[in-house]
């Protein structure tokens, strides 16, 4: 049992090691969410949204977190899978569960420095005054979605081709972030795009913390729509890699 | 406690689509033995080795590992494995990856042991990904002993490594050997067999054509031969029809005459006065040996 459980600590540390040396994880889901708010808070208002800077700060922690998920996250899984290292450690001790529930550990445990970072970073730039409660929930809140993005990164990866992945993850990132909101509010999309985005995780994501800063209730389905679509990301990807494992 | 061999393999067949990779093979390897299994490329011999370590299913017969089941945690925390095709972690260092795999087992061996035998001791802090080809096997050779495994598995390990390697690699499987492990490898090389192995186990086209001490099978197999230049009158047809040619090979002028007694046949060759220049006579290596083998299997 103790075995299992040092394993698995091993296990996960080498997981965030690995994710903080990858240099497309510090641009995607730090640089780039970063340069974006700086670009977007200085040049707009949001349609004078009069808490524009902190309702852009929660659009892109929330694409660098979902960034982080599905980009980096995919193309590893992908990579691994197509390099033999998944064969390899199913030959070892290594319970198959350790393997998958250390790599969202890690991930869970990088995503919340990822929210640090930029809650810090543009918080105190732009001298974002928020009560300590709006701060937490809305970090917890993107955090949580967080899993959601990495299953559908897990998903994404077990395909072999990291090339393909790679591709698919970025078109997906690109897109989800921009239908959902994350870019450009959707309050300022025309009526059937804050239809159609209410059905994307990236709204979800959004959601919450945009409600919690504008002192607004919070709708909980919004979690709950990211619970169904991490289960059903899960499912089907579990699926698939019991049928690529039974040759 | 009864005798168990390490391996059992009984009437294993792997099909795949329209190909029979392995084609009801059975297999003893006994504990403490060095076992090579030995055959040409798609002979069938990674096919084999992945459903003994539980990473394929067999289509039809039997395959205990250890007295049980690959698939059971306490079976795999007794072995280790160098897969083919399998590259190195990126993002981690050569150090750190073996650490890894230590931690997967109970009784790892320590990391400065790892990296002695493995020969990467000034590799250890650079990053796995960086490493040539040959340093990654050998990374992976860490890797497959990083738990003091019984059984290790050797899935043509020396490939991509230089002479230096290679020896020091060998030395280190006598070694593990010596010490009582049981090693299973698979080359396509007779004489790699020959020099570390106490059984080769010759596999063509899935199944079982030989079987026994490198040596036995290098003398069973192996022909004698004369080649020489042949001149332009020199037919196939009339070398057929010479008692005691086994077989013919022909490349460019240059012609091979396979026979088990050499010295009557050069006797009927020049009696005949047969077109011949630059005369040798061969008493076959071991690859000659092992190529004619597999020719007399199909
Ligand atoms: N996953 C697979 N699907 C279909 N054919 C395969 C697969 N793996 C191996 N084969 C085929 O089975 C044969 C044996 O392959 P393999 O066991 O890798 O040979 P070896 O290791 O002796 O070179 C080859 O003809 C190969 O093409
Ligand atoms: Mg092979």
């Amino acid at each position: 049992m103790s075995q299992t459980y040092r394993a698995t600590w091993a296990q996960c540390r080498a997981e965030m090691l690995r994710t903080i040396r990858n240099r497309r994880f510090v641009f995607f889901s730090i640089l780039m969410p970063a340069a974006f708010f700086f670009i977007f808070t200085g040049t707009m208002d949001g349609g004078g949204m009069h808490n524009w800077a902190a309702y852009y700060l929660m659009s892109m922690t929330s694409y660098g977190v979902v960034g982080a998920s599905l980009v980096t996250f995919s193309q590893r899984v992908s990579r691994e899978r197509a390099q033999g290292w998944i064969r390899l450690l199913r030959m070892t001790p290594l319970p198959s569960g350790a393997y998958v529930l250390s790599k969202a550990a890690a991930q869970g445990a990088i995503n919340i420095g990822l929210i640090l970072v930029l809650f810090l970073t543009g918080g105190l730039s732009k001298s974002i005054d928020l009560p300590a409660s709006v701060w937490i929930e809305a970090g917890l809140w993107i955090w949580a979605g967080g899993f959601a993005f990495m299953a559908l990164g897990m998903l994404l990866g077990t395909m072999r081709n990291s090339d393909v992945v790679q591709v698919l993850a970025t078109i997906l990132y690109m897109s989800l972030s921009i239908v959902g909101g994350l870019w450009m509010p959707t309050s300022a999309m025309p009526q059937i795009m804050q239809t159609i985005a209410k059905f994307t995780p990236t709204y979800r994501m959004g959601q919450g913390p945009w409600a919690l800063i504008g002192g607004q209730p919070v709708d909980w389905s919004g979690i709950g729509v990211l619970a169904v679509y991490m289960i059903l990301f899960m499912v089907v990807s579990a699926y698939i890699m019991k049928k690529q494992e039974a040759v | 406690m009864k005798h168990e061999p390490a391996i059992q393999i009984d009437n294993v067949t792997k099909q795949f689509k329209d190909k029979k990779a392995v084609d009801r093979l059975s297999l003893t390897i006994e504990k403490g033995s060095v076992t090579a299994l030995l055959g040409p490329n798609g002979a069938g011999k990674t096919t084999t080795v992945s459903m003994i370590l539980g990473l394929m299913k067999p289509t039809s017969g039997t395959v205990k590992l250890l007295g049980g089941d690959p698939h059971d945690r306490a079976v795999r925390s007794r072995i280790g494995a160098m897969l083919q095709d399998t590259s190195v972690i990126d993002d981690l260092k050569v150090g750190e990856t073996i650490d890894l795999f230590r931690s997967y087992y109970s009784r790892p061996l320590p990391l400065e042991r790892l990296l002695a035998i493995s020969g990467l001791g000034a590799e250890r802090g650079k990053l796995a990904a960086s490493l040539s080809g040959g340093q990654q096997r050998r990374l992976g050779f860490a890797l497959a002993a990083a738990g003091d495994p019984e059984v290790l598995f050797l899935d043509e390990p020396t490939v991509g490594m230089d002479v230096t390697a290679r020896a020091l690699f060998w030395d280190t499987v006598r070694a593990m050997a010596g010490k009582g492990k049981t090693v299973l490898m698979t080359t396509h090389y007779l004489e790699e067999a020959d020099q570390i192995a106490d059984r080769a186990a010759v596999i063509s086209q899935g199944r079982l054509i030989a079987d026994g001490t490198p040596s036995s099978i290098k003398a069973s197999a192996t022909g004698r031969s004369i080649s020489f230049t042949a001149g332009e009158s020199l037919t196939r047809d009339m070398l057929l029809v010479v008692p005691g040619v086994a077989d013919i090979d022909w490349k460019g002028s240059r012609v091979r005459l396979y026979s088990t007694d050499t010295d009557r046949l050069i006797g009927v060759l020049l009696e005949r006065k047969m077109p011949m220049r630059d005369i040798e006579i061969q008493s076959g290596g071991l690859e000659e040996a092992f190529q004619n083998l597999l020719k007399k299997a199909q």
